[in-house]
């Protein structure tokens, strides 16, 4: 055991799972029976690859990140870092004791006490009987179990299971401590309580392996990070950057997701088509007066600011409810859209207004011009908007308003306040509006799209037109992200992390 | 397969710490606690002698009395069933361990097993009282009492690792074949009625019979224990030559497919 030797070697390292079927089963069985070979009898019929080709090095003393989507292949590599897999292919080097924090409590008999447990679990996990005896108080303290330490394990909770578990595992001393998302479990005070742990061992030279969905926690904790994905090595190097790059991915994942889900969206929007009558009109008829009842509240609102309520708030600061109340006479449609799943959001897509200019379609667009639902803070964003008027027309607004999911309002601005008067509208039309800088913080929005007249009548609303996936790379909190500069002048000083 | 042979050593303190688990676990939260493996051969033995002795009398005086007979052979034959059982199922039952932790799976096997022999050998004070009692003649015509009792220790040694190996083959057999363990209850009554448990291979009339429950790898020892504890006669040196080869055959067959499946053990369970 060389100093310079790496703590974990991997080599070309490739795992794959064989998959059997029910009747593939029986037929081993018959061969095995029939006295063929069983090596050949067990023959992988269909394989699945965990991990591919993976090459990295793990230093003594390094603490390496594992991140990566499920069905990634992070346990996997886990499992064979821990020595419970085989390699299919290639090789795998682990210099020193490996302790794994993979299922903490694995092996705890539900009918014995906590302390015959930890004798036990200490013992698997490779401790001398004395070592462990010696070690049992420290184990009991750490745990903060010493009232139940003598009952059987059955009666605990599962927090209490995971804290024995956890004292257990990180008392066996281990040169290689393997952590996997153990402080998804377990309270706060428990939760700080592993980190220190884990602070120290770092500080003690240790090697950690640590695999978690906390992003933050392997940014903060980790000197590498390995992103694995669909098995393979996606990136591998500098937290700040590899963690960029799986939050991108992560961003353009659901990007493409909510693209679909877009154009579902603008589907059932587009499908209620300009004129389609009374009978729409009385169906809508509760939503339209709750709507009016919304467009008047909100400029009586205006007007007397002492009646403020939840209501107002959204529609006073909605770019399209500026002047008069609503006229009566126009012809106002108003259809209540099944929305595809109970969302989360409180927005569902609805669309209302008299189409004399209609909305013929909505879409986001980055800065290279490529239709995108995801986007990340500081990028640009584009709006276009296809409109059509059914006749020539000189009075119109396009607004744009980007709400969250539980309706706070976070812009909203149109033509009119941007300080453009309407010449004509003849045909069909293409409008762009473009923020240089999305500084949002991350979040999903919604986006409504308008087209009104310069009196507020509604001729085409889609309220939810577009969702949007915004990912901030810092760590910074709330919706708006805005440049920052610090400055320090006196006693103090601070250095860059 | 020598080399994790040899690494099994030293895990015997995981060995031990899991039969003292197992057996905790199986009395916990009983008022009589391990007292029931003695109670239970007890009960048994009182079953059997008022069976025998009232209702199905009339045996050969070469198995008489009948109860102590059958009580010498039934011991070691429910150890040798209850461990297969428990065997066969080791690795299916542990599968959470085997995929979380890393030690020699062989283990899981070879702690049925130990379980309950130790079960057994808890039972044996209780064999022990049966022949004192058959000796003075309670149940009937007076058995030999003697020295021979002894061989009870190399019979226990030797059948133990003969059990050992047939359950290292069915554990293995069972993480990729979970019919064995449905199987496995009626072969184990087949087997029960083709070793001489209930009688003497010299009580078979037919020779093309006798010669066929010969190729029972399990006779002999129950032949031995009938020898060692009921007869009170030595085992012939040729015997024991035959017990040591059929047990360090079976750990050997055993343990070879064991170990040669071992890897597929935590992705199979």
């Amino acid at each position: 055991m060389t100093p310079a030797a790496p703590a974990v070697a991997a080599e070309a390292l490739s795992k794959s799972y064989r998959k059997w079927g029910r009747t593939r089963a029986f037929g081993t069985l018959k061969s095995a029976l029939l006295g063929r070979s069983l090596a050949a009898a067990l023959a992988p019929s269909e394989v699945v690859a965990a991990l591919s080709d993976v090459s990295f090095t793990v230093a003594r003393g390094e603490t390496f990140g594992v991140v990566g989507p499920n069905g990634g292949g992070k346990s996997t590599l886990l499992k064979l870092v821990a020595g419970l897999f085989k390699p299919t292919s290639g090789r795998i080097a682990v210099d020193g004791k490996v302790s794994a924090l993979i299922e903490l409590g694995a092996g705890f008999h539900p009918e014995i006490s906590g302390r015959e447990n930890v004798v036990i679990n200490g013992v698997m996990l490779g401790l001398t009987r004395k070592e462990i005896e010696r070690k049992l108080p420290e184990i009991v303290a750490f745990s903060g179990l010493e009232d139940f330490i003598d009952e059987p394990v059955k009666t605990y909770s599962s927090g209490m299971y995971v804290r024995l578990g956890f004292a257990v595992a990180v008392h066996v001393d281990p040169d290689i401590l393997v952590v996997d998302e153990v402080l998804a479990v377990g309270d706060e005070a428990f939760a700080h309580r592993c980190l220190d742990t884990i602070a120290e061992f770092s500080r003690r030279g240790k090697t950690i392996f640590f695999v978690s969905h906390s992003l933050v926690l392997v940014e903060e904790l980790c000197d590498r990070v390995l992103y694995l994905q669909a098995g393979r090595i996606r990136a591998l190097g500098d937290p700040r950057e590899t963690l960029a790059k799986y939050r991108l991915d992560v961003a353009a994942g659901e990007g493409t997701r909510l693209a679909t889900e877009h154009r579902k969206n603008e589907e059932i929007l587009l499908r209620t088509a300009p004129d389609s009558g009374e009978a729409a009109l009385r169906a809508g008829e509760t939503s339209v007066q709750r709507e009016k009842a919304l467009f008047l509240e909100g400029v009586r609102g205006r007007e007397a600011p002492g009646a403020a309520s939840a209501v107002e708030r959204a529609s006073l600061h909605s770019p399209f409810e500026e002047k008069a109340p609503l006229p009566e006479t126009s012809r106002r449609q108003e259809t209540e859209l099944p929305s595809e799943k109970p969302l989360e959001q409180k927005i569902s897509p609805r669309r209302w207004g008299n189409r004399d200019v209609s909305i013929t379609g909505c879409r986001l667009l980055d800065a290279s011009g490529a239709e995108r639902y995801a986007f990340r803070s500081g990028e640009s964003l584009t709006v276009e908007i296809a409109v059509e008027p059914r006749f020539s027309i000189d009075d119109f607004v396009f607004g744009i308003g980007i709400f969250t999911p539980d309706d706070v309002c976070v812009h909203g601005s149109n033509t009119e306040t941007d300080g453009f008067l309407p010449g004509r509208l003849d045909g069909p039309a293409t409008v762009r509006v473009t923020l240089p800088r999305l500084d949002l913080g991350t979040g999903t929005y919604l986006l409504d799209v308008a087209v009104h007249s310069r009196r507020e009548t509604p001729y085409d609303y889609w309220r939810g037109a577009c969702r949007f996936q915004v990912d901030s790379p810092d760590r910074d909190a709330g919706l708006y992200r805005p440049e920052r500069r610090w400055e320090f002048a006196g006693a103090v000083s601070v250095s860059a992390r | 397969m020598l080399k994790n042979l040899a690494g099994l050593w030293r895990h015997r303190a995981l060995a031990h710490v899991l039969v003292a688990r197992e057996l905790k676990a199986r009395y916990r939260g009983s008022v009589l606690g391990f007292f029931w493996s003695l109670l239970n051969p007890l009960l048994m033995l009182a079953v059997y002698a008022i069976v025998f002795a009232v209702i199905f009398t009339g045996r050969g005086p070469a198995t008489s009395p009948y109860a102590i007979f059958l009580f010498s052979g039934l011991l070691p034959w429910t150890w040798l069933s209850s461990s297969l059982t428990d065997a066969a199922a080791s690795l299916t039952t542990h599968g959470a361990l085997l995929r979380k932790i890393l030690f020699p799976a062989e283990v899981l096997p070879l702690v049925s097993v130990l379980a309950q022999g130790v079960h057994f050998v808890l039972a044996l004070p209780v064999l022990l009282a049966g022949l004192v009692l058959g000796a003075l003649g309670v149940f009937g015509p007076s058995i030999p009492l003697g020295w021979p009792l002894v061989q009870a220790v190399p019979l226990f040694v030797l059948e133990g690792i003969f059990v050992a190996g047939v359950g290292l083959l069915l554990a293995a057999l069972t993480v990729h074949f979970r019919d064995v363990k449905d199987l496995l209850a009626t072969v184990l009554s087949l087997w029960f009625f083709a070793t001489p448990v209930l009688y003497t291979l010299s009580d078979i009339r037919q020779e093309r019979v006798r010669a066929l429950l010969l190729l029972n790898p399990a006779a002999p020892f129950f032949d031995g224990w009938h020898e060692a504890l009921f007869y009170a006669r030595w085992i012939e040196p040729s015997r024991w030559g035959l017990l040591v080869a059929i047990a360090v055959v079976s750990f050997f067959l055993g343990y070879a497919l064991f170990d040669r499946l071992r890897d597929s053990y935590p992705e199979a369970v």
